[in-house]
Formats: structure tokens, sequence, C-alpha cells
């Protein structure tokens, strides 16, 4: 690289200061949760709102809500309702991206057809919960957890995905006797990994933070997801399902006041981190070849 | 045709591969669609359901509330897909014209990711953010500026505009990656050809970037308006209360109160019927016409 660099130009500076707020309006507001949440609950009801830095670190706030009998299981089903949504995505997504990209299918046209008005048309929440009722999945968590199985949109990215697998390698996958369930397991979908990859973490993030129909679905607490508790609490301003009843009886004795903000803040925390361990896989699998781009022109 | 059930005789393991998926989308999205006559009868929970005719549009149609809650269904999804859409468009260009390529990807590494945080959760940064005490941080910022505290939260005049920056604040990183992706892969000869003729920055934005980011601006507008009638049911049922639910109630939510809430299922599913009709046709009317205009469409 011989060429010289030129200074940056005022605009230069405009735009990337612009970014720059930008961007802190992600983080602030991110960074000031986490800080308070990590606060001494007798210190953080004074905290500013731009403040990012814990007025005297204390985890009183994780001890309370993970002391309420409420939040503990409400994280394990969100871990299941997760982990076994997501294996049934993918595995039929997978298989129908698969079936649908073989050259030849005969009715390719119509099932295509077919999944473009499952996308189109939504029959709503009402039709659905008619379904559920019929089945007689009411208060399980298979409701969820079947009701969302396939999203069309992930299974066209996927089926392009599959796509760009050179052809020669089914032929020979055929000729060494290969059947169709070897073939897409063991060939096609090692190949198309980056895809699958990329759309586990997609349907993984979904899975995560689903709430209305679980909300809808399962009502017992016992059985519902960490977003539908969050929910209760930061939208519907329930502190009992948050912070337990025992425990609002029995922490207002060791501290003057809690702070129930910095307890919301703290489920917050908690139902961010999956989010954070995933995301750099994200921006490895999916944007790398965005922001690895170089400047052009 | 014997050769096409020849064909289909021999890829039978296929058509198996295929069938849980066919299971899952007729069962839970076919049968919905059949438990859509719901509209047009009256729902009993033990014996088969009475028709009723057109009896639950005309109610739905003759109700003052709905002609408001249509309105804010489109003046919010206007905000939403099509004020906001330019932005897009524009961080991508924007983040193309960068040359400091570290500060680009720290950009890009903070704005990708709140469209990864669910409602709930971006619903409490927001009231966190926009809080109504003197010390939440838009009133601590509001303050520097000697202007008094606003809780904007439960203002009628702003709810809109706050469901509207919210969008943008989610999405404006990760809806930009197809605009920006665009770009990058604009053949270096286009550049080096407008460079030859002289062309500057601005020229090459506007001669070389823009038209070929018409296709997948035509795509992405057509799949927006696919969620015209919805939009965007879970911004709305996280940021709502009492103050400002009139201004910001949507066929959704309406359909989540009534129909599920109140458990009026056959009202709850006609305004289904007739927002999934609409937006159907939506989407098919601008297929048309762009394949017509431009030669693009979504499929």
């Amino acid at each position: 690289m011989t060429k010289k660099r030129k200074p940056l130009g005022i605009l230069q500076w405009v735009i990337m200061a612009i970014l720059f707020l930008i961007t802190l309006s992600m983080l602030i507001p991110l960074l000031h949760i986490l800080a308070r949440s990590l606060s001494d609950p007798s210190q953080s009801t004074a905290m500013g709102g731009l403040e990012i830095f814990p007025r005297g670190f204390s985890l009183m706030n994780y001890q309370i809500i993970f002391s309420n009998p409420n939040i503990m299981p409400a994280v394990l089903n969100s871990i299941f309702i997760t982990l076994v949504g997501t294996l049934i995505n993918i595995t039929l997504t997978i298989m129908a991206a698969y079936v649908l990209t073989r050259p030849g299918l005969v009715g390719k046209k119509i099932l295509m057809v077919f999944f473009i008005i499952m996308m189109l048309f939504d029959p709503g929440i009402v039709p659905e919960y008619m379904v559920i009722k019929s089945l007689k999945l009411m208060g399980s968590q298979w409701s969820v957890i079947l009701c969302q199985a396939v999203n069309v949109y992930y299974l066209i990215i996927m089926m392009r995905y599959f796509q760009e697998v050179p052809q020669d390698i089914y032929e020979a996958a055929k000729i060494d006797g290969a059947g169709h369930m070897r073939t897409l397991f063991s060939v096609a979908a090692p190949l198309a990994k980056a895809g699958i990859a990329t759309l586990t973490m997609f349907y993984g993030v979904v899975r995560w933070n689903e709430y209305y129909r679980a909300g809808i679905f399962i009502s017992s607490i016992s059985k519902v997801p960490l977003q539908v508790i969050l929910r209760r609490f930061v939208v519907d301003g329930d502190v009992t399902t948050l912070v337990g009843t025992q425990n609002l009886m029995d922490y207002n004795e060791l501290v003057a006041n809690l702070d129930f903000t910095a307890l919301q803040y703290a489920t917050i925390v908690v139902a961010v981190i999956p989010i954070l361990i995933i995301y750099p896989f994200v921006l490895k699998f999916y944007t790398k070849d965005a922001m690895a781009g170089g400047v052009k022109g | 045709m014997k050769k096409a059930l020849h064909r289909m005789w021999k890829d039978r393991i296929l058509y198996l591969i295929l069938a849980p998926t066919i299971l899952y989308f007729v069962v839970f999205r076919v049968w919905p669609m059949i438990n859509m006559r719901l509209a047009f009868y009256d729902y009993n929970a033990r014996g088969p359901w009475t028709f009723a005719g057109l009896k639950y549009f005309k109610l739905v149609f003759s109700s003052p509330a709905f002609g408001d809650i249509l309105k804010n269904t489109l003046i919010i999804s206007f905000m939403k897909y099509v004020l906001l859409f330019p932005f897009f468009v524009i961080f991508a260009i924007v983040l193309n014209e960068l040359r400091l390529k570290r500060f680009r990807q720290y950009v890009q590494v903070v704005s990708y990711l709140p469209h990864f945080l669910s409602w709930v959760v971006i619903a409490g940064i927001w009231m966190s953010f926009l809080g109504p005490s003197p010390t939440d941080a838009l009133n601590e910022i509001l303050g520097w500026f000697g202007v008094a505290p606003v809780s904007l939260l439960t203002s009628k005049g702003a709810i809109r505009w706050v469901l509207f920056l919210c969008e943008g604040w989610r999405s404006l990183g990760w809806d930009s990656i197809i605009f920006f992706t665009t770009i990058l892969n604009i053949s270096p000869d286009l550049y080096e050809a407008a460079k030859m003729d002289g062309a500057n920055r601005w020229n090459i934005i506007r001669y070389v970037i823009l038209p070929a980011l018409v296709i997948p601006m035509t795509t992405v507008f057509i799949l927006n308006l696919g969620f015209f009638m919805s939009a965007g049911f879970d911004q709305v049922y996280n940021f709502t209360n009492n103050a400002v639910n009139s201004v910001i109630d949507i066929l959704d939510t309406y359909i989540n109160r009534v129909g599920i809430e109140n458990a009026q299922y056959s009202i709850g599913t006609a305004v289904s019927l007739i927002k999934g009709v609409v937006g159907v046709v939506l989407v098919l009317m601008t297929h048309v016409t762009s394949k017509k205009l431009t030669g693009e469409g979504v499929w």
C-alpha cells in the first residue's frame, strides 16, 4: 500500500461524531442498567440515568432475585424452551431446505407457493389459540415450542446456503450409494455449516426472547419463561412476582428500602446475558463479510 | 404425468423428509386459517358454533373505536416503514464512506446489538432512559440546557415519535446490513469508470451507489408493506400505558385485548381476517406494480 494517507476532512469528523453519539445512546442505557443492578441498594436509588459505574458495589439485587422462588425455575424454563425449540427449528428447517433445493423435485413450485402463503397470511392469535386448545396443549410448554417450529423466511435463507453447495458433491455421494438422509447430514449439512450456525443463533434468540405466546398459552407461574416474569415487572409493575412475597418481608427488615428499579435491572441483565454470549458468534458467522469489507472507491 | 409420478415415487424419501414441516404448517397455520370462519359464527365452548353471518363485521365497523385503531395502525406503520426507511439507506452509505475502518467496525458491533434484545428488555431500557424523574437520562441531558423534565412515555403528543425513534434505535444497524453489503459488492470497475469521468464522492454516491441500491430497496419496501397492518405489535404492546393507549392502540393490540383478554373470540377473529386480507392485498399489489415498473419483485 503506497497510497498516501490524506487527512480526514471536516465531514468525516462530523459523521464520526454523530455516529459516536448514536452508539452512546445504545451503550449508556445498557451500562447504566448493569451498574445500577450491581450497586448497593441503599445508595442506588439516587443514581442518575447517565451514571455507568456502580455506587457501592453489591450483589444484593442478584441475591434477592435468585432467592425468589419464581426466578430460577423461569430461567430453567427459558433454557428448556430455547434448547428444545431451537433444535426442532433447525432440524426441520435443514430437512425442508434440503428437499426444496433438490433439482427436478416434482411439485416444487406448488410447495413454494404454499410456503409463501404461510409467510404472508397470519391467521392471528385467536384462531391459533383455538388450535392450541383443541390439541390440549394449553398450560404446556410444548404449546410454545411447537407453534413456532419453522420460520419460512429462515427456510428460504437456508435454501440459499444449500444452493451454494456444488452439485458435483451430491452426484458423488449418490454414486457412493448414500441415501438422502446420509447425504443431507454428512455431506450437505457440513458444507452449509455457516448457514446452519447462523440460523441456529437466529432461532435461538427468537426462542429466548419469546414472551407473548408463552404468557397466553402457559398460565402457571412455575412454567413460564423468564421474559414473561420480566414483562410483568417492567410493563405491568408487578413487584410481588419478581421479588417474591417472602423476600419482600425478609429484606425490608434488613435494608431500609429495596431499590425496585435495580431489581428490575438485575433481571434485565440476567435476560440479556445469553444474548451477549451468542452475539460474538453472530458477528463472526453472519456479519463477517460486512465487517471485513474494505473501503472501496 | 406418468413420468412425474414415477419421479415422485423415486423421490419418496424426499417427501418423507419434508413431511414434518408440511405437517407443522397444516396444524399450526392452515388449521387456524380454517378456524377463521369463527369470524362468521357465534362461539360455543361446548357445542358446534352457530352461524352469525356478518354480525361481527358489522359490530367491528360500527364501533367508534375501530376507526381510531385503524388510523393509529396506519400512522404508526407509515412512520416506521416509510419515514424511517431512508435512514437505513443513509446509514449504510455513511458507514461505507467512513475512512477509519476500526471506528466503522466499532459502530457496526454496537449498532447491530439492539436488534437481538427482546421487546420486553427494550421497553425496560427505554423506560429507564425516558423516565419522568429529573435524574433519568433524558431529563438529565435536558437539564444541561435548562429544559424542564418531561415524561415522553405518558405524553400523547410524543409517544408515536418515541415508538419511531425506538424502532430506529433497534433496527438502524441491522436493517441496513442488506444495503451495506450491496454497496460492498459493487464492482470496483464501476468506481474506476466513474473516477475516470471525474466524479467526486457525491457523484459516486448519486450515480454508482444509489442505483445499485434500488433492487434491495424495492425488496425491503415490499416486505415492509407486509407488516403495514401489524405496525409492530410487540413494541406497542410493551410501551403502552393508560395515558397514551388511545393514540397507539393498533389492530393487534385490539385483537389481543378483545379476542384474548376479553375472550370475544369472534370479534378478535373478524379483525384478524380484515387485517390479513388487507395485508396480503397490499403486498401483492406492490409486488405486481414493482414488477411492472422495475422488473423487480420479492419473488
